[in-house]
């Protein structure tokens, strides 16, 4: 006992360096990832839609200046003011959302000491009409407001906004979880196909069977390096979504790696099936890119399926990438416990129970 | 005899019979060739005797061990020594020697092994920068972790210059000193010459001759033989020794 569990603890220390020294499987396992992370979680940073309008201010009234404050006041506006002819071009090129045009005229006071009825002209690009009309709505309502305290009618009904805190869930809450699932997906399939394949068509497998140990040791040792190599993805790729990217990570830590090295080991399961099925390296790749392929878009890890027809939905509901995703998102983003991922992680055991029998029985030593 | 082979037989799944009914023994302390064409059954003959391959059928008794029922036992007690000679990469020759260590539960000294085999230089150096001639040495260097009683070679020299190849004998003869019993494969007669106490010649699956170098030269001479060639005092290979000395070029 004591003397197999030096030579499974050697294999392991063996397996870890071997991993660690390739810088091919480094790159794809943990740069990748975090390469990932960094573009989509620059692209998610960028504040909300902004809508973009101009303002001709030709008139001098304070109440064509108070109208034009009430504009820039509103936050998704970026405002800026020029000359008729200026905005017009820009509005052309498609770089204006909406322009404002206040006449010279504007809010001139007549003989009895009211202020004259006039317009304001609002300018949209009719290629980009929500946002020209959406601008509109906005502005008519600081127009109708302006027009009741002229007016002086009392305001019947008044609409209450009230700002709620939310769990304020961005882009990146939604993509980390797919990364982080696509990566371990990766690091069970591919980095354990191609390692334990070129070991095998080199014969270096062979001189492990000629020792005295027995070899599946050593698939033990290369099974507990991918789960090293799991934490180290899931606590650098979190930490750094957390910390440069402002990811939410609602529930509980630990059940979120526990799930996460449920997945290593569920897709350790499917590369030990390439790995021990495949001859060489050439039939071992498109093994794994045909399993990981249609797996990595369609499981909903950089998009969500809701736009999927329902027939590929209810297909993609059981791919075991699927559930890993989700329930990876379902922790980060709603802080469930494990206890309400039932299905989820039901369907990674009957995904892992089926592929550790499926290996085992096409597995080739050489 | 440290070794019994009766009449072994490999049958593989498509019905080729790789080796057909061979036997032979080797006594402890010897150098046993094993000598044929590509093909003849050489490997998968070792392989049996090694516990690598199933035995279709016959019997292996190594050391007292039948391999069939003792398979990791008898490995325990032997160095095998692979064609393809490939290890983990990624992995400097002390960490390999210190990982076989541990797979054989033995706790040699890596540094004296590679001394043994005239590669403690490269002790840092993974096997992929070593030349043909260094990696055979290293490879029969994990074959020596345990003390082995015998240690098994299949084709050692093959693919390598002049110079590496007497290295190599030399490596050979100074295990045999030690007393270890030695089983080996090759395709250079010269070499069996040199290094083998006793050879059978396989071809074909089976064993057609068995006898000491010299018995067989003396058989053959007996039936009549005459060289083609007047045999001359020395080779184009001693020429090639002379003019490029003996000094190893790794």
């Amino acid at each position: 006992m004591q003397r197999n569990f030096n030579a499974l603890r050697s294999l392991t220390i063996a397996s870890i360096k071997m991993y660690f020294r390739n810088t091919a499987a480094l790159f794809f396992t943990m740069f990748v990832p975090i390469a990932f992370i960094g573009v989509f979680g620059l692209l998610s940073k960028s504040e909300g839609i902004k809508l973009t309008l101009d303002i001709t201010n030709q008139s001098n009234s304070v109440l064509s200046r108070n109208i034009v404050e009430a504009i820039k006041n509103v936050k998704t506006f970026q405002v800026s003011e020029t000359s008729q002819q200026d905005a017009a071009d820009k509005l052309s090129k498609g770089k204006l959302d909406l322009q404002v045009i206040i006449p010279e005229d504007f809010g001139q006071v007549g003989q009895d000491g009211k202020i004259l009825p006039n317009h304001i002209h609002a300018l949209y690009n009719s290629a980009k009409p929500q946002n020209g009309q959406t601008a509109n709505l906005i502005i008519e309502q600081i127009i109708s407001r302006t027009n009741a305290q002229i007016a002086g009618t009392p305001q019947l009904i008044v609409l209450e906004p009230a700002g709620v805190q939310t769990k304020n869930l961005g882009s990146i809450d939604f993509l980390l979880p797919g990364i982080l699932a696509i990566s371990i997906m990766q690091l069970g399939i591919f980095s354990v196909a191609f390692a334990f394949v070129s070991l095998k068509t080199t014969g270096a497998l062979r001189r492990l069977q000629a020792t005295p140990t027995h070899p599946f040791n050593f698939i033990i040792a290369q099974a507990v390096t991918r789960l090293i190599v799991g934490v180290l993805q899931v606590v650098i790729l979190t930490g750094l979504g957390i910390w440069l990217f402002g990811f939410h990570l609602n529930g509980n830590p630990i059940e979120f790696l526990f799930v996460a090295l449920m997945g290593v080991l569920l897709f350790l399961a499917f590369g030990f099936t390439v790995a021990g099925y495949a001859k060489d390296e050439n039939s071992a790749a498109p093994i794994a890119n045909l399993i990981t392929f249609p797996m990595l878009f369609l499981s909903g890890t950089f998009f969500p399926r809701d736009a999927f027809p329902s027939w590929l939905t209810a297909i993609t509901d059981y791919f075991p990438l699927t559930f890993l995703a989700d329930a990876l998102r379902r922790i980060a983003n709603e802080g469930v416990h494990l206890i309400a991922l039932g299905t989820d992680l039901l369907g990674m055991l009957v995904w892992g129970i089926i592929m550790f029998f499926v290996a085992v029985r096409v597995f080739r030593w050489e | 005899m440290l070794l019994e082979v009766k009449n072994l037989h490999k049958t593989y799944a498509d019905g080729f019979q790789a080796v057909k009914g061979v036997s032979f023994a080797v006594k402890k302390g010897e150098v046993f060739g094993i000598l044929g064409p590509n093909g003849a059954g050489k490997t998968t003959t070792l392989e049996m005797i090694e516990g690598l391959r199933s035995i279709s059928s016959g019997s292996v008794v190594l050391d007292g061990l039948d391999v069939q029922k003792n398979p990791y036992a008898v490995k325990e007690r032997i160095g095998i020594q692979l064609q393809s000679s490939s290890f983990f990469t990624n992995l400097n020759l002390i960490e390999l020697l210190k990982l076989f260590n541990d797979l054989y539960h033995e706790s040699s000294d890596p540094m004296t092994l590679l001394q043994e085999v005239g590669l403690e230089e490269k002790a840092q150096s993974r096997v992929k920068e070593l030349s043909g001639g260094q990696k055979q040495r290293f490879s029969i260097a994990t074959t020596l972790v345990n003390n082995p009683v015998a240690i098994f070679l299949d084709e050692p020299t093959t693919g390598l210059d002049p110079q590496a190849r007497r290295n190599l004998w030399g490596l050979v003869e100074q295990i045999k000193k030690k007393g270890t019993t030695v089983i080996m494969t090759t395709h250079y007669m010269e070499e069996a010459e040199v290094l083998c106490d006793r050879v059978a010649v396989m071809d074909e699956g089976t064993i057609i001759a068995e006898g000491t170098p010299g018995a067989l030269i003396k058989q053959l001479l007996d039936r009549g033989f005459k060289p083609k060639q007047k045999v001359q005092a020395a080779s184009l290979e001693d020429v090639f020794i002379d003019l490029t000395g003996k000094e190893i070029r790794d």
